[in-house]
């Protein structure tokens, strides 16, 4: 049943944040390195913000979910 | 499986045809705002980020709506808010590579990029597959408002004598006519804001069937304490069952389909393209994504887990054996009053509408793009004036969406054949958005990715992606991660790995081997008989090509021919087409999109940054496209002559309905006035003695 669970929970979880963290932290790294993200300007900087925050609050919200199917 | 029949009353029915008049009407009123096939198709680039924002959610929430998710949320709980949660990991390639592209370059269509991008040939190439992709989209949303519609209806009726039996397919062509007819004549400004105020509509409607579920069972406590865990958790099990598990929905909807959504769907694209700058696109876009779609994954899917949950507390209410595409409609009668069903039902269908629209019209882009113009170009040498060839185009859209229409219904027979529509969308997005996908995606962000590769790309990728169909056992099992087998629909998700990475291992082994391309090209051009080793290459390429296609030979001899086929064309291609790197990426890959910017606005862009000013406005003699401000608000905006500017209506609520795009001219000595053109006063509808609000854009 742990098992279970876990394929369910926590496993989905590592896979969804480790592939996509791959693919969203290697579209940082080219947007960045191309100059198309350009950190001088003011509202560029202001993207990055919102571009790592995204990422991290859906990986928050997600741990959230669980935490509450689970202990809730 | 349980099915239903004429669901809801005489009253609902009622409310059902007052809301779809009230929103042709408001689609009607807006198609005055078509004066051009780019406001037909783009909406004129002039919109504020929050009304595009909110007009997406039709979009989106439509398309795989109410009747998918409820269906997954009955069967899996809250694991069917996965694709609506997992679309961040390719948003930094798109607002800051795919978005700025589009938009600089001026292209209209996803082909287009492709010929600027690599050649004419693989224009040709996306825009078959860009239809073929459009065109099924069309049909899912089709089969979708079929099944919803269903259940409304009597089995059979008799009208004026005549009988007729109620099927999915004859409510499928019903509903495909009264598409067809609202599409033709609305435009791209009238999908926008039938759009926005379904957006808002949905959101209301989703929250409303929710509420009165909770209610029904009796408050929050006693539907979360109803569910077990599993239902509750947001993942479905990481492999198992082969119809619904999270890896496989990763690689096809997180990946493939995140992917596909936001660089392929020109629906989506053209929306952001409306908008009337490319940072205001970006805002929509994060915004719809950071908020709409976490809220959107509620909407859609609460009908299912209230469902769920009834038929815990009372199966005889809600039999667990309820068809799960039915499970929707099934809640909503069974919750909400007469009249307040018929209005979830109208927001539910006017929403597929949205969804069937906004494809219809880009596909018709498309079409006029990417077949009408250069066709025309070929075929005739007649020179029209720019009205009546815009005229023209208008009539010839109109013609090309009631075709596609009709396409977009012969395509739900097979689609109608999966069990749910969910599984139907999963097959569909992983079978036919990889190679495009692959190839825009390598397109804009890898340089080196040239017209050899992108045309090895797609011929080998979807060689080897018929031979996965044919053989998933092992070829697509090398991937699974453990998904069982089922024979009758093998594979429905988790083949979308396997189709990127054949595209992917293509797009790899053609760009590294490109200088040994390059050299034996030369030596078949030295050779005498050059002529006709092309001549082969290309006849023993369709021969493989046609022996994959009907499996002519065992499996392992195919898989070696693809890669033989592969050589082939892309020495075929290195051989007839030239490509120059520099000239073929500049401002059209991620590392050069200054140039593009220049591109866009002819000359040296000006980054300084200026105020926004708001202006009276005068009409000026002449009709050449430049408004002349006074030589401080020029100062105050950091405008050069010759810079672009934006103008629009003070009132922010208009979102930029009344607004234009120009040129600055000449300054005068007047402060606080901009003299106008009576052309940019009919473009941007601007009414007497309301003021102007001016922004200076690069």
């Amino acid at each position: 049943m742990m098992m279970q669970i876990f394929f369910q929970s926590w496993l989905p979880f590592i896979y969804l944040y480790g592939v996509g963290g791959i693919f969203f932290f290697s579209g940082m790294y080219i947007v960045i390195k191309s100059g198309a993200l350009n950190l001088k300007k003011r509202r560029h900087r202001f993207w990055l913000k919102i571009l790592l925050g995204g990422f991290f609050f859906f990986m928050f919200m997600h741990a959230f979910l669980i935490i509450a199917a689970l202990y809730l | 499986m349980e099915s239903h029949h004429s669901l809801g009353t005489s009253s609902d029915w009622i409310v059902m045809a007052v809301y779809f008049i009230a929103i042709l009407a408001f689609g009607a009123y807006f198609s005055k705002y078509n004066r051009t096939t780019t406001d037909f198709f783009f909406g004129g680039r002039r919109f504020a980020w929050w009304l595009i924002a909110m007009s997406i959610v039709a979009t989106g929430v439509g398309s795989h709506s109410f009747i998918k998710y409820s269906a997954k949320g009955f069967e899996a709980g809250f694991s069917s808010t996965m694709t609506y949660i997992n679309d961040w990991f390719f948003v930094p390639f798109f607002i800051f590579g795919w978005l700025p592209i589009i938009v600089y370059t001026k292209i209209r269509s996803i082909p287009e990029y492709f010929e600027k991008r690599f050649s004419p040939i693989t224009r040709f190439f996306a825009t078959f597959l860009l239809l073929l992709y459009m065109i099924g989209y069309v049909g899912i949303g089709f089969l979708t408002m079929g099944k919803a519609i269903l259940p409304l209806l009597p089995p059979e009726f008799t009208i004026f004598g005549f009988h007729f039996n109620v099927t999915l397919m004859g409510l499928v062509i019903v509903i495909a006519l009264i598409i067809g007819i609202y599409i033709t004549y609305g435009g791209q400004t009238a999908v926008i804001f039938t759009d926005l105020l379904q957006g808002f509509i949905l959101i209301f409607t989703g929250f409303l069937v929710f509420l009165l579920g909770i209610d029904y069972l009796g408050g929050f406590g006693v539907f979360w304490n109803l569910l077990p865990t599993e239902w509750k958790l947001p993942f479905a099990h990481f492999n198992n069952p082969p119809g619904f598990n999270f890896v496989g929905i990763f690689w096809q909807d997180g990946v493939a389909g995140s992917v596909g959504f936001l660089f392929m769907n020109m629906g989506l694209i053209m929306r952001f393209m409306a908008c009337k700058s490319v940072d205001e696109s970006r805002k929509a876009a994060t915004f719809n994504i950071l908020f709409m779609l976490p809220l959107s994954a509620i909407v859609v899917g609460n009908a299912g887990w209230i469902g769920k949950a009834i038929s815990v507390a009372n199966p005889s209410v809600v039999p667990p054996d309820t068809n799960p595409d039915a499970i929707f409609v099934v809640v909503a009668n069974i919750i909400s009053h007469p009249g307040v069903f018929g209005f979830i039902m109208a927001a539910l269908t006017a929403a597929l509408m949205s969804t069937v629209d906004t494809l219809l019209n880009a596909t018709a882009a498309v079409y006029i793009n990417d077949i009408h113009r250069p066709v025309k170009k070929w075929l005739t040498k007649k020179i029209q004036s720019w009205k009546e060839e815009d005229k023209e185009e208008l009539f010839s859209a109109r013609i090309a969406t009631a075709i596609f229409t009709f396409l977009g219904v012969l395509t739900v027979i097979p689609f109608s054949k999966f069990p749910t529509v969910y599984e139907a969308h999963g097959y569909f997005h992983s079978t036919l958005t990889p190679p495009l996908v692959v190839a825009i995606f390598l397109g804009v962000f890898w340089k080196r990715f040239s017209n050899s590769s992108v045309i090895g790309t797609l011929v080998g990728g979807v060689a080897l992606m018929i031979l996965g169909m044919y053989y998933p056992r092992p070829l697509i099992e090398f991937f699974d991660h453990g998904t069982a087998f089922d024979p009758k629909h093998p594979y429905t998700y988790i083949g979308a790995l396997y189709n990127l990475f054949v595209c992917v291992l293509f797009a790899v082994l053609t760009t590294f081997t490109i200088k040994q391309q390059l050299k034996i090209v030369e030596k078949i051009k030295n050779s005498p008989n050059h002529s006709l080793i092309m001549a082969s290459m290309v006849v023993a390429s369709i021969v493989i090509f046609l022996l994959i296609a009907f499996n002519l030979l065992p499996m392992i001899v195919l898989v070696i021919l693809t890669f033989i086929m592969v050589f082939f064309v892309v020495i075929v291609s290195n051989y007839y087409i030239e490509y120059n790197e520099e000239e073929k990426t500049n401002g059209l890959t991620v590392w050069s999109i200054n140039k593009a910017k220049e591109y866009f606005k002819g000359s040296k862009i000006n980054d300084r940054e200026g105020e926004k000013i708001k202006v009276n406005w005068k009409l000026k003699e002449g009709e050449d496209d430049t408004i002349h401000f006074s030589k401080n608000d020029m100062k105050r905006m950091a405008a050069e002559v010759g810079d672009l500017v934006y103008i629009s209506d003070t009132r922010k609520y208009l979102g930029g309905l009344k607004s234009c795009h120009t040129v600055y001219g000449e300054p005068h000595d007047e402060d606080g006035v901009v003299y106008i053109s009576r052309e940019h006063v009919e473009q941007g509808q601007f009414v007497k003695g309301h003021k102007l609000i001016a922004e200076k854009e690069m």
